[in-house]
């Protein structure tokens, strides 16, 4: 019918970028299964899939009460070993009977979560991009939990360079003609919308996590700008306020970089509308101004003290 | 300009699953404990009687599922020296061996109880309880973790805590547990998966019971691969539990020691253990990868599993 | 950084001194936030004057939270839902100034609740990640709060916290607030129990004393010669105690003036308080100021 997912993102909670081995160790959260690494075009880790079972109320725009009983399936990730993404999506289908089976049934179809009763795949999905009911399904803790494991890790010196709240993206995917709608809301949450043509793969999944990320950048470098207070403040103190963004962000801006090449369009699609790189090049051309002159200012000072 | 198709890609991202080599049965002629042993040869060969005919029966069933070949059936024997530790190789296996063959069966293959536990350094339980994916009761939506009681497994709630967290709040009154996929009343089970003392760890024997059953369904995997493989024997027993393969193949002829389904032949007072050993199998989420493996093996063949594992696992109690 | 605001007894000022402090290090350029920890009465809402939330919120307050009964507890942003016109305009330079309220009609919550103190150990730690400073109202003297925080912060060992211990300048007060850190089952006694070093956790405990009147004041100007000699003998007197209690000077962070607008209402101090309506004192905002950098200045709290 649908697949639903939520994507959280933050800054990893260490001094510094974290090596690869470290990405190894943080997101070993299930014994036996190894974390998957990628080196190109930057290090990117993934812990196991892991599955949490749910059994409650569905997202539903009309407030019918439809239940659904299933697992979802999380993960955790480091990208460029210094920003976190905990994420956890479902595929909601129709169960054959409308009785609760036993949880062996469920654990056979992972990932899956059966709507016992009737649905309408659109008022699920209106329901979960829109005002989410309480007590409903509930990814975003899913996901965040998924984000904590990795933040309270021990093996992290918790002193982050800077503070930053995390980002929460909510996205539903239904097959369709191949569309993408990504709406910003007024708090910390975006919402993504996607109709794909063919079946439902995890490449999807991976758009959304990667979409996430790159919105988590442009937005953290929009604060960390405004926080400097350029003009408000002595040179000095915005470049002091800027560096930050010049040491842990600036170099992880590679939109599409992870994503599976059928899907590469929609980036594209999102592109057009929305001049995130536009918008991100600016910013990174006006930090770079910010340190050209103070650099200036300093040597004209060296020069004629 | 012409465009370039260009592929990237990058060994450690992939994932890669190695696949077991699987019997179509796995049959489990008896489970020795001390108090058996103890009990003499002669209660060995009693069991052996009682399972010899079951046997015969699924092999003859399984023959008829694929008429024109042969049905791959295997046999096993499991000893426990993990929470006794009686005797050594070098007598009993002969011994087991003896009866058997008085009862016209075959033991292929022979596995230590603790082996489950850990085995070649690899920590088969934890491997287990890593997978566990608790069965969650109506109104679970994510927002909290799931309800845990370190070290237990339960097929439904158990029953809330009596008292109030909040000073002058109403206080919480008695409720009875309940079991989530009830049909009309509750049959609610509660299962200890291991204890600690002194900082050491002691799994308990249906915990055990589960990963030995999940061993035998070739289902368990460690970084994609197998955690163990039969060894064959060596001419003489060792005088050690240790110096003995985690599984040891007796039967150089022997059909895969995995199959897609098992059969156990028990006493009845093995019962309330196999329960709790359903209760734990039905919350094992096994790797995605290795069902479909299993399931295109046995489709190729024509065969059609059950999709729930709980289902590929029969008993006899006799 | 977490800040723990505690003090020996009740009234002191710990709520409206703590979110003085907290105020003014948000106008410093900080993102701060404020959880009222003060379960059997939360009223932290009423001093930032968010009427809404006055008595408590009525979703998902922090007792809520802490029972399991919510997933994330409901965050006041103070600079757009505060009831004071002088509030509710964010200075350029300013942080964010974040309040999460306790529930209405909650209550005190029961202790030796393992659940409870995962959660809080999963509240301070999100909190960490996004504000520079979290000041938590823990209420007064030994109480289960005060316990479940000590817990919690055992078992975030990376996240920097300091207490502050709020008193006023009196016999009783003094006496409780040394016993409160030092006597049996206090904050070090019940602190190394729940896995702090002893040492180190003394280090992190400072204290304030509140409501101050210094025997020169010119409050007290026209008093006669008797009482102003008596003033002064009872002064001296209590700086011998506090000194023999270790609430002295060392071990003070700083002190807050007795302010008559803070005796009529509990309340922010604004910059327009002093300034442009002229009810409050210039000495009591730069004193709340003051605090408001010691706090983060490791000068201010190197070992005594
Ligand atoms: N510097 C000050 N000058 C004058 N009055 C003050 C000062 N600080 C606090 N007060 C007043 O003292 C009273 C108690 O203050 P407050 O409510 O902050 O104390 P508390 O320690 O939080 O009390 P409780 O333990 O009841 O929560 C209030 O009326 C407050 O306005
Ligand atoms: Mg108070």
């Amino acid at each position: 019918m649908l697949v639903m997912g939520e994507v959280h993102t933050g800054l990893l909670q260490s001094s510094g970028e974290i090596p690869e081995s470290a990405c190894r160790d943080v997101l070993h959260l299930m014994s036996g299964e190894t974390v998957r690494l990628s080196r190109r075009p930057m290090i990117y880790a993934v812990s196991p899939d892991l599955l949490t079972g749910v059994d409650c109320r569905l997202p539903s725009a009309s407030r019918s009460r439809i239940r659904g009983v299933g697992t979802v399936v999380s993960h955790s990730s480091i990208t460029g070993g210094r920003v976190v993404q905990g994420s956890s999506y479902a595929r909601v289908e129709r169960a054959e009977t409308d009785r609760r089976l036993a949880w062996s049934h469920y654990l056979a179809r992972p990932g899956v979560i059966e709507v016992l009763g009737k649905a309408k795949s659109s008022d699920l999905g209106d329901g979960f991009i829109g005002d989410p009911q309480p007590n409903g399904l509930d990814l975003g803790s899913i996901s965040a939990r998924f984000m904590d494991v990795v933040q309270s890790s021990p093996l992290l010196d918790r002193r982050a360079p800077f503070k930053v709240a995390r980002t929460k993206v909510r996205w539903v995917a239904q097959p369709g003609d191949p569309a993408i709608r990504f709406t910003l809301n007024a708090d910390q949450t975006r919402t993504i919308r996607i109709a794909h043509s063919g079946d439902f793969t995890p490449a999807v999944v991976d758009l959304c996590e990667d979409l996430a990320l790159h919105d988590w950048l442009l937005t953290t470098l929009l604060l960390i700008v405004e926080r400097a207070r350029i003009g408000g403040r002595a040179g000095p103190e915005v470049v002091a306020k800027l560096a930050p963004a010049v040491d842990h962000l600036l170099h992880l801006w590679m939109p599409a970089a992870r994503v599976d090449e059928a899907l590469v369009p929609y980036w594209h699609g999102l592109e057009d509308r929305m001049r995130f790189t536009a918008q991100w090049e600016r910013l990174v051309r006006r930090i770079r101004d910010q340190l050209t002159l103070n650099d200036a200012a300093m040597l004209r000072s060296a020069r004629h003290p | 300009m012409t465009s370039v198709d260009a592929t990237f890609g990058e060994v450690a991202a992939e994932r890669r699953t190695a696949s077991a080599p699987l019997s179509h049965v796995s049959i489990e002629l008896g489970h020795l404990y001390m108090e058996d042993f103890e009990a003499g040869p002669e209660r060995l060969r009693q069991q052996f009687r009682r399972v010899a005919p079951w046997a015969a029966t699924v092999r003859t069933s399984w023959q008829d599922r694929v008429p024109g070949r042969r049905a791959r059936v295997s046999t096993c024997f499991l000893i426990d020296d993990y929470f006794s530790r009686f005797s050594t190789p070098a007598e009993l296996i002969p011994m087991v061996l003896e009866a058997a063959a008085e009862c016209d069966l075959t033991i292929d293959y022979l596995a230590r109880e603790s082996a489950c536990a850990v085995s070649d350094g690899v920590e088969l339980a934890k491997l287990v309880e890593d997978r566990l994916v608790d069965d969650p009761s109506p109104d679970t939506n994510g927002s909290r973790p799931p309800v845990k009681e370190t070290g237990w497994l339960c097929n439904g709630s158990r029953s809330p805590q009596v008292g109030s967290v909040q000073a002058m709040g109403k206080a919480q009154r008695w409720a009875p547990p309940v079991q989530n996929a009830k049909r009309g009343h509750s049959v609610f089970v509660d299962v200890e998966l291991w204890d600690e003392h002194g900082g050491k760890r002691t799994w308990s024997c249906p915990f055990l019971a589960a990963v030995w059953q999940l061993l035998r369904l070739g289902l368990l995997r460690r970084e994609g691969r197998l955690p163990v493989r039969p060894v064959p024997r060596d001419d003489a027993f060792p005088e050690d539990w240790e110096s003995l393969p985690a599984i040891v193949q007796l039967n150089p002829a022997a059909a895969p020691f995995s199959a897609y389904t098992t059969l156990s032949v028990l006493s009845p007072r093995f019962l309330p253990v196999e329960l709790a050993v359903r209760t734990i199998l039905s919350q094992v989420a096994v790797d995605g990868d290795v069902l479909e493996q299993v399931a295109a093996r046995s489709g190729g063949e024509g065969i059609k599993l059950e999709d729930e594992l709980v289902d590929r696992i029969s008993y006899v109690f006799t | 950084m977490l800040i723990f605001a505690i003090s020996g007894k009740g009234g002191t000022g710990r709520s409206v001194t703590s979110t003085n402090i907290v105020y003014r290090h948000a106008l410093q350029g900080n993102d701060v936030c404020y959880l009222d920890f003060d379960f059997g009465s939360p009223t932290a809402g009423a001093i930032f004057s968010v009427g809404a939330v006055a008595r408590g919120t009525r979703r998902h307050g922090l007792h809520e939270y802490l029972r399991g009964d919510c997933a994330e507890p409901h965050q006041v942003d103070v600079w757009s839902e505060s009831d004071r016109e002088g509030l509710r305009t964010r200075p350029p330079e300013a942080g964010r100034l974040v309040l999460l309220p306790g529930s209405e009609g909650g209550g005190e919550l029961s202790g030796g609740n393992e659940d409870m103190v995962r959660r809080c150990v999963q509240l301070f730690s999100r909190l960490n990640e996004e504000f520079d400073l979290c000041m938590v109202d823990v209420s007064a003297g030994r109480s289960y709060t005060a316990e479940l925080v000590l817990n919690a912060t055992a078992r975030l060992p990376s996240i920097p916290f300091r207490w502050l211990v709020f008193h006023r300048w009196t016999r009783q007060h003094i006496i409780a607030a040394d016993g409160l850190v030092r006597g049996d089952d206090g904050l070090l006694d019940a602190g190394a129990r729940l896995g702090h070093d002893p040492e180190a956790l003394r280090d992190r405990i400072r204290f304030v004393r509140t409501a101050v009147l210094e025997p020169d004041a010119a409050e007290l100007v026209g008093l006669r010669d008797e009482q102003r000699a008596w003033l002064f003998a009872c002064d001296q007197e209590l700086r011998e105690l506090a000194g023999r209690h270790k609430v002295g000077r060392t071990a003070m962070l700083g002190k807050i003036p007795l302010d008559p607008i803070l005796q009529w209402r509990e309340q922010i101090i604004s910059d327009e308080d002093v300034l442009a309506s002229k009810i409050a004192n210039a000495e009591t905002a730069s004193a709340f100021d003051e605090l408001a950098k010691k706090i983060v200045d490791d000068t201010a709290w190197e070992g005594l």
